[in-house]
């Protein structure tokens, strides 16, 4: 026999009331564990997203242009770089402003930073132009269902949203009439019954097959196919393919126009997943939405680009337009979960010291229970600090076993918390949670008994014969 | 040459919601090595606070017990518990045993306290116990639970206990309490025993007549003070008993 082993034996003579504490550490270690381990993935899926993502600036239709509704203005405050806003756009003719605006704000950010000041001998920082990719959305009619629509330049897209890539079929090279040039492609319409036509009275080809203005007389002729070559194209987000059971080559039709899917996207589990992209000069023609867009794209290409600062001119000096920084963007998600973090922890910091109170007060009860025990044992030769050492040992081992069942129960909290509250992280669990729940779960118990088995342990060994005379 | 135990002007004053209770009014005591002693007396009349005095369990208010010369009252905390862990084995009535723990456990538990190392070599400790056990004629009950025992049983379980870390005094206050005739008279025995085979100092109270027939040397007490002057100390405790 050992102290520590007495100890055991004490516990298990009051079961019932040491579950009734156990319980109430196990509910609170639960609780903090499941929200820490929640907040902390929701944390990093926020840090994967800004480094998957990079600093990418978006432009959007600002709310006062006309157009949009409420509702689809409240998307806009979502993280990914897939929402959409549908009804508002932008003129595809401001870009070339917008872009004007975005390098002039970069430059004079670097300069700030003393990053671009001519030094003589040393070679200027050369700062590689942006890149930008528009997009425009339309619900539309696939199949026969309604899906979101978007209309890509396909290169600029892809170059811009560097971690898409296809799980099957290829992109367009980089000569394909329907990427490369918008002046190309509206020389095109879609009627309302979904056939295609060509302006021959106002564009052909030359001779060596290039378009040219009908205005240049030597226009022959030009042959349909050649010129539109992939204004059919679709490519699909992975989820929206494995969810229709579409492959490539396929053919799909959207409103009435027939297209043929050349490429399936692999799942970056955003908004891009369940969409059908088409070329953006059809979706354009399509949609009759020519010249405009829904959004722009803008991917910084230095490391550290003051995009904050293009962000904030961009919005001052572009009329109609809203320019969002995706860091600005995490910040406002991280915000929120940090208050939501700190709400719940308030919750969980007073659930934990309304149940410490109560053990405080069940534990003080069962001690003074005890209290003839404690004399018996003080006569057969227990000192104070021995006393008190069966009492932490027994609150130790109490604790340690509700903080592993705090920390069990806490494992699958955070999953049902994560679906609850719909933030879609990906539940990372180290073993430093369990470190700090088995702590938590000691230092509640312990924390509980540390005064009544002081006080206990001074008792005077008369004092305990007394309550024999009084029970 | 003081005694083996000596009070000197023991005092105790409880102190009950503001009234004042004098159980030991400055009593002077000795007891010599072996003896035999029963307390006897009324209910209230300060047994238990002396005997708890003597044994290191109430402090005293004024006044010193003794035990070989030493004043117990002058210890620390850690002092007074080793000395009751290894010179005083206890048998009080509420000083009962844990009802978690079987008999073997129960008798073994002053030593889990010893600082001394040679008291917890577990093998020695247990066939120690077993061995006192087994004089007790509770052998067979080893592996029993408290619960499981009748009253007399657990009594010889207590004195194994209070013999576990042979002590030199065994202060037992009222240890035939609610025992039936037959049942006493066994403890009562087994007290004989060990005063004489192992040759300990008993000090024991009792209501009961019966301990007179065995005791060595008998006290009564009066109101927190020794019965002194008493040719016969029977008649002593008789005084005030309804007689026909
Ligand atoms: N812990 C205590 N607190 C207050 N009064 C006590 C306490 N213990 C004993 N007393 C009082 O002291 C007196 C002597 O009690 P006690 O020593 O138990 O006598 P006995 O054992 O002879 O019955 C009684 O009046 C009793 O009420
Ligand atoms: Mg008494």
């Amino acid at each position: 026999m050992k102290i520590m082993k007495l100890a055991m034996f004490e516990l298990l003579r009051r079961p019932k009331k040491n579950l009734v504490i156990a319980s109430s550490i196990v509910i609170a270690v639960a609780l903090l564990t499941s929200l820490s381990i929640v907040s902390n993935s929701a944390n990093l899926a926020i840090m994967e997203i800004i480094a998957k993502t990079g600093h990418t600036l978006t432009v959007r239709p600002s709310a006062s242009s006309a157009g949009s509704s409420g509702e689809e203005q409240k998307q806009e405050y979502k993280l990914t770089t897939s929402e959409v806003v549908l009804g508002s756009y932008i003129p595809e003719a401001a870009v070339p402003e917008i872009m004007k605006n975005y390098e002039k704000a970069i430059k004079a950010g670097w300069e700030k930073k003393g990053g671009l000041v001519s030094t003589p001998g040393i070679p200027d920082i050369v700062l590689e132009p942006a890149t930008w990719a528009p997009r425009l959305f339309e619900k539309a009619e696939v199949d026969g269902q309604e899906v979101i629509v978007t209309g890509i330049e396909i290169r600029k897209e892809y170059f811009v949203r560097f971690w898409w890539n296809l799980t099957s079929g290829d992109w367009p090279a980089e000569t394909d009439v329907r990427d490369v040039n918008t002046n190309i492609a509206s020389i095109f319409t879609i009627g309302s019954d979904g056939k295609v036509g060509i302006d021959k009275a106002e564009y052909g080809v030359d001779s060596s097959g290039k378009l040219i203005a009908a205005q240049d007389k030597k226009v022959k002729a030009a042959p349909l196919k050649p010129i539109l070559k992939g204004w059919d194209d679709a490519y699909l987000g992975g989820a929206y393919a494995k969810s229709k059971g579409l492959k490539l080559g396929d053919k799909l039709t959207i409103n009435k126009t027939e297209f043929t899917v050349r490429g399936i996207l692999e799942e970056t589990n955003s908004a891009d997943d369940y969409m059908v992209y088409i070329p953006m000069s059809t979706a354009q023609r399509l949609f009759h939405k020519e010249g405009l867009v829904s959004m722009v794209s803008v991917r910084a290409m230095c490391p550290n680009c003051p995009v904050g600062d293009a962000m904030v001119e961009l919005n001052k000096n572009v009329t109609g337009i809203t320019a969002v920084s995706q860091l600005d963007v995490a910040g406002v998600q991280f915000d929120f979960f940090s208050m939501l973090y700190k709400f719940l922890l308030a919750v969980v910091i007073s659930t934990i010291a309304v149940g410490i109170f109560s053990i405080f007060n069940i534990v003080t009860g069962s001690l003074y229970a005890r209290i003839r025990e404690i004399g018996m044992l003080k006569a057969i030769g227990a000192s104070r600090f021995q006393l008190f050492r069966i009492f932490i040992y027994e609150h130790f081992i109490l604790g340690l076993a509700a903080g592993i069942g705090g920390y069990v129960l806490g494992l699958g909290m955070a999953y049902v918390l994560n679906s609850l509250l719909d933030i879609g992280a990906v539940i990372l669990i180290t073993t430093a949670f369990l470190w700090r729940a088995l702590a938590l779960g000691i230092v509640c118990s312990l924390v509980a008994i540390i005064y009544p088995a002081y006080k206990l342990s001074k008792l005077k060994i008369t004092e305990t014969f007394r309550t024999q005379w009084e029970s | 040459m003081s005694e083996f135990i000596e009070t000197k002007g023991l005092k105790k004053i409880y102190h009950v919601g503001g009234q004042k209770v004098e159980a030991l009014k400055g009593v002077d005591l000795e007891i010599a090595k072996g003896d035999f002693v029963v307390f006897m007396g009324h209910s209230g009349s300060g047994k238990t606070t002396l005997v708890s005095t003597i044994g290191g369990l109430t402090r005293p208010t004024e006044g010193t017990v003794l035990i070989e010369g030493n004043d117990i009252w002058k210890l620390n905390d850690k002092q007074l518990s080793h000395f009751r862990n290894r010179k005083i084995g206890f048998m009080f009535q509420s000083f009962s045993l844990l009802p978690t723990l079987n008999v073997l456990n129960n008798v073994v538990m002053p030593a889990i306290f010893s600082t001394n190392s040679e008291r917890k070599d577990t093998e020695a400790l247990k066939s120690k116990a077993i061995s006192l056990l087994t004089d007790l004629d509770m052998k067979r009950k080893v592996n029993s639970f408290p619960s499981e025992l009748s009253g007399g049983e657990q009594r010889r379980v207590a004195i194994a206990r209070a013999l576990i870390n042979d002590p030199e005094i065994i202060l037992a206050d009222e240890p035939t309490g609610e025992l039936d005739i037959r049942t006493e008279r066994e403890v009562i025995d087994i007290f004989c025993q060990i005063n004489k085979t192992y040759q300990k100092t008993l000090i024991v109270v009792s209501h009961s007549l019966t301990w007179l027939e065995k005791a060595k040397t008998i006290i009564v007490m009066k109101d927190g003070l020794i019965f002194k002057d008493l040719a016969d100390p029977v008649e002593a405790i008789m005084e005030g008993v309804c007689k026909s």
